[in-house]
């Protein structure tokens, strides 16, 4: 079975380099290419491809616009883009891939490898949801998509209670005391959760400041869970800056 | 005896002066208008002539007017003893003459004070002190007077006599004839009382009561008869009606009733004279005796109802004196009072204005320092959040002089490869240095990243150009087994330009496969990275004739303002290494751990 790979994109060499990286697969893939919003909501809706390469600038419309107008969404998704700083967090958010124009043959690759392993299990819906939830300027409920071993987990932010770091690993605790685990480092989380309320207490601690009960100077923090966890001494002073401007707004 | 009664005359405490006093008061005469104050001796003589006129004629009813014009006089004149002794012969003039002892009270007390605040008239005091005496004798205050006679007659030797004769007089009022007799034949041996017929007079008068309390008939008419003598022959009209009316006890006492009416009589007489009620009282008591005595009841009852009558009047007045007497003490007493409350009350207002004076300048001067301090940490705050910001914006802006600069280096590259490949590998070129320029653009915003994101920077950049000249150079980057690479922060980009360099500068085209080794280290307080290479070193690469690279002058700065901010020690040497060939440059920089 052939696999069916869109681009949507506007400039002809982000094209043709892609088209030049998917050459080695040629034997098993079909490739449709669009070059605008429009054209590409038709087309898509017609042949349903399984993979789709989307631009973040297409035009004068971005990708968000024709995610949000297709009636169908299972496809494995990556955008490209060149420096969209809002749009890269918002990919992380929602465990959506992307790759950075120009492109990196070997990012491109393991891209690629990754959206044919993924074609089985998608959720693509509700990762568009989250990702179209980050770049809305209303206020809406945040969420996070967690990539795990059955395809994907959905956490409201204000759910989670704290992170802890496990060498390349993350557990990640919910207020209903669950615990999730994902093969990303804490750094990872506290470079997307600290715009949250998040706060790096310790090495391998990252906590939810909303969920604190209270701290002593002595360099402990109890969460709402009655959980103590310690302070380093380096973070003391930054902590009770930022919980006290935490308490303020 | 319906009346025991005793009329113990008090002794004056002055002796008479009988030469140099002018027999009239004209001589005396002075005007106000032309006072000098040789005019003082004309107020001593007019002293001496009112005391003289009070105790020969002591119904002269001028003496009081002079008495004031001369106390007016020597206040005027500022004379004190005038003063001094006017203020005393008017008590004098009350006491003996009005029978007015509290108006009498009033000058002595005025004559005291004058007496008390002026060393030249304190030998005057006794004599005053004496004259108090007197009423409170007359008051029937013995204990009080005892006290007062008792002080002068030890302190002053002149009134001795005097005062030894009032204590007698004091005694004989107590009902102690001995003690009372005692003291007066005490004063019988006394030299004074001899050239005094006055007091002689007076004290055998008494000493005859005395001698009749005490049942001593005849020693009283004896000394009835001298006294009696001494009166008549001197014609001492003031101690008259005391010496009558004493004798005519004596004489009634031993029977001898014709003398005694007639004593008494002749009392009453000169005592209505000298309108003095006591001894008028005194004398019609006796005469109702005698009267009694002679079966003349009528008369008797007459002269009981007389004595009755002044008695009561002698009660109220005496009674009004000591009415008047305690009110003084008492208007004395709370003036005194008042006047202590006051002096209390200003004390404390002026204690409290004080205190608060002293605790608003208190609060003042702390709140000052208080001020003064908050106000100079502010600024010091103030100044080092400044300092902080200027640095902060220099550094950001050398983080910032980086990117463009690294930009043009990447664009050098970048044509170079180009130069020597295929399209195709130059697109894979050019994305590689892509994701290079967002990892220094991202990273160049920040103060401090990790170490590893760093290290993965430059191990990318390092990737990248031994690509460009695959023969040119092998590179390694090492770190000791104290570094942790996601804990230790280091400012972005420091060690870049040197490795630039040693790329771009330290190997010679065709020249051996050159080699850079990079090291981290955690020494003490510090991290000290390391970039050495083994190329020609500085002094033969074309770089190094006169002008140093951009990138590692904006490192030396970022270093020297990084430890301006944080008052550290970090360092950068470059060190030619001429033994071997080639370039070493260590960083020192304080540790900064993230947790």
């Amino acid at each position: 079975m052939d696999i069916t790979i869109a681009i949507v994109e506007d400039e002809q060499h982000c094209t043709d380099r892609i088209l030049a990286f998917l050459k080695p697969y040629s034997e098993k893939i079909n490739t449709i290419c669009f070059s605008s919003v429009d054209d590409a909501k038709d087309g898509l809706e017609q042949i349903h491809p399984d993979i789709v390469f989307l631009d973040v600038m297409i035009g004068g419309k971005t990708g968000f616009d024709l995610l949000s107008q297709l009636s169908f969404s299972d496809f494995c998704l990556i955008f490209t883009t060149s420096y969209e700083q809002y749009a890269l967090d918002a990919f992380r958010f929602s465990a959506i891939d992307y790759l950075l124009k120009p492109i990196d043959r070997e990012d491109f690759e393991k891209a690629i490898e990754k959206a044919f392993d993924q074609i089985g299990q998608r959720q693509l819906k509700e990762r568009i949801d989250v990702l179209l939830s980050h770049l809305s300027q209303t206020p809406t409920t945040k969420k996070i998509s967690l990539p795990s071993k059955d395809g994907f987990i959905f956490l409201a932010i204000e759910d989670i209670l704290r992170c802890e770091a496990d060498i390349n690993y993350t557990h990640i605790f919910t207020l209903d005391g669950k615990k999730h685990t994902v093969s990303k480092t804490l750094k990872y989380f506290e470079g997307l959760l600290s715009d949250f309320g998040f706060f790096r207490i310790h090495n391998s601690h990252l906590i939810n400041l909303k969920c604190v009960n209270g701290y002593s100077k002595s360099g402990y923090v109890t969460l709402i869970n009655n959980l103590v966890l310690e302070i380093s001494v380096r973070r003391k002073e930054a902590f009770s800056k930022a919980i006290g401007g935490f308490l303020q707004s | 005896m319906i009346n025991c009664l005793i009329l113990n005359f008090a002794f004056y405490f002055f002796g008479l002066i009988l030469q140099g006093i002018p027999s009239d008061s004209d001589s005396l005469k002075l005007k106000k208008d032309h006072l000098d104050l040789a005019d003082t001796l004309i107020l001593d003589k007019r002293n001496d002539f009112i005391k003289q006129s009070l105790f020969t004629n002591s119904s002269d009813s001028t003496l009081l007017e002079m008495a004031l014009e001369t106390l007016a006089f020597s206040e005027y004149l500022g004379y004190q003893k005038g003063a001094l002794m006017a203020n005393e012969r008017l008590g004098l003039i009350y006491q003996y003459r009005f029978s007015n002892p509290y108006i009498a009270l009033d000058y002595y007390l005025q004559a005291l004070s004058i007496s008390e605040s002026n060393p030249a008239v304190r030998e005057f005091k006794w004599g005053i002190q004496g004259n108090i005496g007197t009423i409170y004798y007359e008051q029937e205050e013995y204990e009080k007077g005892l006290e007062i006679f008792k002080e002068v007659a030890s302190n002053s030797r002149k009134l001795e006599l005097t005062a030894i004769l009032n204590i007698g007089n004091i005694y004989g009022s107590l009902q102690k004839n001995d003690s009372a007799i005692f003291y007066f034949e005490k004063a019988l041996e006394y030299e004074q009382i001899k050239s005094n017929p006055v007091q002689l007079a007076n004290l055998y008068s008494n000493l005859s009561l005395i001698y009749v309390q005490s049942n001593q008939l005849e020693n009283a008419l004896e000394t009835a008869e001298r006294s009696l003598a001494l009166v008549d022959s001197l014609e001492i009209d003031f101690v008259k009606p005391t010496a009558y009316a004493n004798s005519a006890m004596a004489f009634l006492e031993n029977g001898d009733l014709n003398k005694a009416e007639q004593m008494a009589l002749m009392s009453l007489e000169y005592s209505q004279k000298q309108e003095n009620l006591f001894i008028q009282k005194s004398a019609w008591g006796t005469l109702a005796d005698i009267y009694e005595a002679r079966g003349k009841y009528k008369e008797s009852l007459d002269a009981y109802k007389n004595f009755a009558t002044l008695k009561d009047s002698l009660t109220n007045q005496n009674r009004r004196v000591e009415v008047s007497r305690k009110q003084m003490a008492f208007d004395f007493e709370k003036e005194r009072a008042q006047a202590r409350v006051d002096i209390e009350r200003q004390k404390l207002v002026r204690n409290f204005t004080l205190g608060l004076a002293i605790l608003i300048g208190l609060i003042l001067l702390i709140g000052g320092y208080l001020y003064k301090r908050r106000r100079d940490s502010l600024a010091k705050i103030k100044d080092a959040e400044f300092k902080t910001l200027v640095s902060e914006t220099e550094l950001k802006a050398l983080r910032s002089q980086m990117n463009p600069h690294f930009i043009f280096n990447s664009l050098n590259s970048i044509g170079d490869y180009i130069l020597k490949n295929d399209s195709d590998s130059a697109q894979d070129y050019l994305s590689k240095f892509g994701k290079l320029i967002r990892i220094v653009l991202e990273n160049s915003g920040q103060e401090e990243i990790t170490l590893r994101e760093d290290v993965e920077f430059l191990e990318l950049y390092l990737q990248i150009e031994s690509k460009r000249q695959p023969h040119r150079f092998s590179y390694s980057i090492r770190f000791a087994e104290n570094i942790d690479l996601d804990a230790i922060l280091v400012p972005p980009m420091l060690l870049q330009p040197f490795i630039e360099n040693a790329i771009w500068h330290a190997f010679p085209e065709n020249g051996e496969r050159g080699r850079i080794e990079i090291s981290f280290e955690v020494k003490g307080e510090n991290l000290l990275c390391i970039v050495e290479d083994n190329g020609i070193g500085r002094a033969k690469s074309s770089n190094s004739i006169g002008k140093k690279s951009m990138g590692v002058a904006i490192t030396e700065n970022r270093i020297k303002i990084l430890n301006e901010k944080s008052g550290t020690q970090g360092s950068l040497q470059i060190i030619d290494k001429t033994l071997d060939s080639g370039t070493k440059v260590e960083i020192m920089l304080p540790l900064h751990l993230a947790y």
